[in-house]
């Protein structure tokens, strides 16, 4: 991965993280603000349905209460018969604007009942364990009908001639009527669960238009008001069907739990707000990435480019080209860098051209020390050559012939030697350009080989040639490889006076050609394979110190590469990879 | 004046109105001296006076009866003059109407409970007819006319309807009841008569105390058992029983001359307790203050409108 697409990515993620960021701080305020206003809507309905409760409780209460005081109950009250009252009940319920009125004797039976007419006679004991039935004011109370259970604010009035009394119990039904008066803002409902049976029932929850669907979803949170008697906030359902509910449990006479009020706050509202912060954030976090891209292509170029071609020219350095500069285009770190690039490589050529002076005139010295060396070896037999023939010509005069015969050929000897070591020298100097061609470095191998066996066995070394068939020929100057090959191999055979195995293996690579040279001889010293193939170096104590010169030098007119591995008391591996 | 305003004359109609609805003269018994002028099934019939009649002409010229209406219109019609003669149901009868004359036969109808051939089970009529509590219903819903009765001949026509004991038994009902499986313990109860609609409201509530489900409806198809009025039309007991064990679907009685044989034969018809005899009823009829003479019904509840007549002046 590029600097640049490193640089595109990071930028693409700081706008995506920060639009998230903002979505997610965004969304949760809004959630918060909409918790709040739906706490505060339920709240005020709470009120608002306590209000309603209780001026409906006032209602009934006076309305039963001036149902006591008239003088039809009176007249019930002080009748001795009241079985011709049967049917008073329902008619005062009717007048009234009661669901429900009954008609209770002083001995608790049932007068009249509006609700069940046929209950008359029937047992109401509870009406009197009641003292004062004014000051319990209106409660909450279950009431058994003809076609179920039904659940009442209900209020009891007395109405007393003489020591005769008789009870007027009255009331309304809390049903979808009376959830129908609760004014609900949009998006909220009240919904009513009627306990009146020992089991969670769903048809008893009921709302203003009737029974509630999906009652079952509420079971656990009315069991739970049930269960511990207290208000409880839950929220129902997923996603745009989920609704919170305030849950209020509805207590009647005696205690008991007889209902439970819910109001339900729909959170389609918040979730459709959600769903649009969303898609709003998509569309800012797609607008704001495709932005920074733009940006991060635009900023990064400007960064990048710079460092590009500061890239460049170090790649043009480490091709060889000391010179490469860069252009210094501001003053920022960038700009330092380029600066401190192109002294680097104003440094490096300057010192290249003091190393290459210096090595010049090392190799002169150098040079000068092996031309002497060597030239000073048969200088001497000359020497002592032309002496002995002056002693004999000056000391035995009779001997001077056989002497000047000996020195005559000592002399030409020694020219001779004189004359291959210029003659070396000269064929350093005069190294040709190769003249390529494709040549199967097997083959050259080989007959390299089979030069050698002679020499190889004098010098007690174990020939090995490990040929790989699936070698391609190469582009090489036959002649050169010949050569170069030939240096390999008596340089290994050098390295192994004690004997050993020579091994030349050729290795087909996906390109080119391989070609090594392996020894068990002594091996090298990494000080030693850093200076193998400088020219006139020798670890030798014979040679010129010329072969892998020459060997280096007809591998890169090659284009190709040598190296070697040695390690010191296993060998030494001469590697050559060609095109 | 007001003797001369209540002496018997001839003239005027005499404006009668009835819950039965009748399809056919046929099957309603004409008031005697009067002939049938015209006939509108179910609605309306009109009599004139028999000029030829064996006890002489009527003193009305004619009778125009209004079938099929409700006992509370009638009395509604009575109270506004709008009908001369109406039948009193026990509502009706608590309301005090100013110049409303009663006439009250003997008890002559009969109040029972009638199960169908689906009720099967002997233990489910037999806790019905336990748990109705037929003492409270005669003193509030019937505002104590006529007799609590266990028998299907009233005590004045058998002389041994006291035998026939009704028993109000809750317990012994929810025994029963507790006994049966439950699809058992769910009888319909169908009452065609609206007015007797508070009766059985009650008495499915009995049931109900006993243990026993009563949904109670107007459909008498397929109902378990209806609660239904038979009315005697025979003053002779063995005559009468018959044709109260014909009107209720009961087996024809068995030959029964003797006070002996009657009462075994009544006893035979109410074992197993197909019908639950409840209440022997009068039949009571209201007339407004232009009907003079009187009364105007039989001891059996017959029209008796011969030596009627009205007075239309103030």
């Amino acid at each position: 991965m590029t600097f640049r697409t490193r640089l595109l990515l990071i930028f693409t993620m700081a706008v995506a993280a920060a639009v998230g960021v903002v979505e997610l701080v965004v969304s949760s305020r809004a959630r918060q603000a909409f918790e709040d206003m739906e706490a505060k809507r339920a709240e005020a309905l709470v009120t608002q349905f306590n209000r309603e409760f209780a001026r409906r409780g006032m209602e009934v209460m006076r309305t039963v209460e001036s149902i006591a005081a008239s003088a039809a109950a009176r007249d019930i009250a002080i009748s001795p018969d009241a079985s011709s009252y049967v049917d008073q009940a329902a008619a005062l319920a009717a007048t009234h604007g009661l669901d429900l009125l009954e008609l209770v004797a002083g001995d608790g039976a049932i007068v009249s009942s509006a609700e069940w007419p046929a209950r008359f006679g029937y047992k109401e004991d509870w009406l009197a364990t009641e003292p004062d039935w004014q000051a319990r004011g209106a409660f909450l109370k279950r009431e058994e009908l003809p076609d179920g259970v039904a659940l009442a604010l209900v209020a009891v009035g007395t109405a007393s001639a003489g020591d005769r009394k008789l009870y007027v119990a009255g009331g309304r039904l809390l049903d979808r009527e009376f959830l129908s008066t609760l004014v609900m803002p949009a998006g909220m409902r009240v919904l009513l669960y009627r306990n009146l049976a020992p089991e969670f029932s769903p048809s008893e929850l009921i709302g203003a238009p009737g029974p509630a669907p999906g009652a079952a979803r509420l079971k656990s949170l009315i069991e739970q008001v049930a269960r511990e008697r207290r208000d409880v906030t839950a929220t129902v359902g997923r996603g745009a069907e989920a609704e919170t509910f305030h849950a209020l449990p509805l207590t009647g006479y005696e205690s008991g739990l007889l209902g439970v009020l819910l109001i339900g706050s729909s959170r389609r509202d918040l979730v459709e707000l959600e769903a649009s912060m969303l898609r709003t954030a998509i569309t800012v976090a797609a607008a704001g990435i495709l932005m920074g891209i733009a940006l991060s292509w635009w900023a990064t170029a400007r960064i990048t480019r710079p460092v590009r071609r500061l890239a460049e020219s170090a790649g043009r350095v480490a091709a060889g080209d000391w010179g490469a500069t860069v252009e210094v285009a501001s003053a920022d770190e960038i700009g330092q860098l380029a600066g401190a690039f192109n002294r680097m490589t104003h440094e490096l050529v300057e010192q290249r051209d003091r190393l290459v002076q210096a090595e010049r005139v090392a190799a002169w010295r150098e040079l000068a020390r092996r031309l002497a060396h060597e030239l000073k070896n048969p200088l001497f037999p000359l020497q002592i050559t032309v002496e002995n023939m002056q002693r004999a010509r000056e000391s035995y005069p009779e001997q001077f012939d056989e002497v000047f015969r000996e020195g005559a050929a000592t002399l030409l000897a020694e020219l001779s030697n004189l004359k291959q070591i210029v003659a070396r020298f000269s064929d350093f100097a005069k190294m040709p350009a190769p003249e390529m061609e494709p040549v199967n470095l097997n083959r050259v191998a080989a007959e390299t080989m089979k030069l050698f066996e002679g020499q190889l066995a004098k010098a007690r070394v174990r020939a090995s040639t490990e040929l790989d068939a699936a070698l391609r020929p190469v582009q090489a100057d036959r002649e050169q490889m010949t050569r170069v090959l030939r240096n390999l191999i008596l340089n290994a055979i050098d390295a192994m006076p004690e004997g050993g195995t020579l091994t030349v293996r050729t290795v087909a690579p996906e390109t080119g050609a391989r070609l090594e040279v392996s020894d068990t001889g002594q091996g090298l010293t990494p000080e030693e394979c850093e200076r193998l193939f400088t020219p006139y170096y020798t670890t030798k104590t014979h040679g010129t110190g010329l072969g892998l010169a020459i060997v280096q030098s007809v591998v890169s007119d090659h284009k190709g590469r040598i190296a070697v591995e040695s390690e010191k008391g296993k060998g030494t591996t001469f590697r050559i990879d060609l095109g | 004046m007001a003797g001369a305003a209540t002496r018997p004359h001839y003239g005027g109609t005499l404006r009668v109105e009835m819950r039965e609805a009748f399809e056919s003269p046929e099957a309603m018994a004409p008031p005697a001296g009067f002939v049938l002028a015209s006939w509108e099934a179910g609605r309306r019939a009109l009599y004139t006076a028999d000029e030829s009649a064996a006890g002489g002409r009527p003193y009305l010229d004619s009778i125009e009866i209004q079938m099929g209406r409700p006992l509370r219109d009638q009395s509604t019609d009575l109270e506004l003059g709008k009908a001369d003669v109406v039948e009193l149901g026990p509502n009706e009868l608590r309301r005090q109407i100013a110049g409303r004359k009663v006439w009250s036969s003997s008890p002559v109808r009969l109040m029972a409970l009638v199960f169908g051939p689906r009720v099967e089970d002997e233990r489910v009529r037999e806790a019905l007819a336990l748990a109705v509590d037929r003492g409270a219903i005669h003193s509030v819903l019937l505002q104590r006319q006529g007799e609590i009765s266990g028998a299907l001949l009233p005590q004045w026509l058998s002389g041994d309807a006291f035998l026939f004991a009704p028993a109000f038994d809750g317990a012994r009902a929810r025994s029963l009841a507790t006994a049966l499986a439950a699809p058992a313990r769910t009888i319909s109860l169908a009452v065609s008569d609206a007015s007797l609609r508070p009766i059985a409201d009650r008495i499915a509530l009995n049931a109900r105390d006993a243990g026993l489900v009563v949904p109670v409806s107007a459909q008498s198809v397929n109902a378990d058992v209806r609660l239904v009025e038979v009315r005697m039309a025979s003053s002779d007991p063995a005559r009468a029983l018959a044709e109260t064990a014909a009107d209720l679907g009961l087996a024809e009685p068995s030959r029964s001359d003797t006070p002996e044989a009657l009462y075994n034969a009544e006893r035979a018809l109410l074992d197993g307790f197909r019908v639950i005899p409840l209440f022997h009823l009068p039949r009571v009829f209201g007339a407004g203050p232009r009907v003079k003479g009187g009364p105007g019904i039989t001891r059996l509840g017959e029209w008796h409108f011969e030596n009627l007549w009205v007075e239309d002046r103030p």
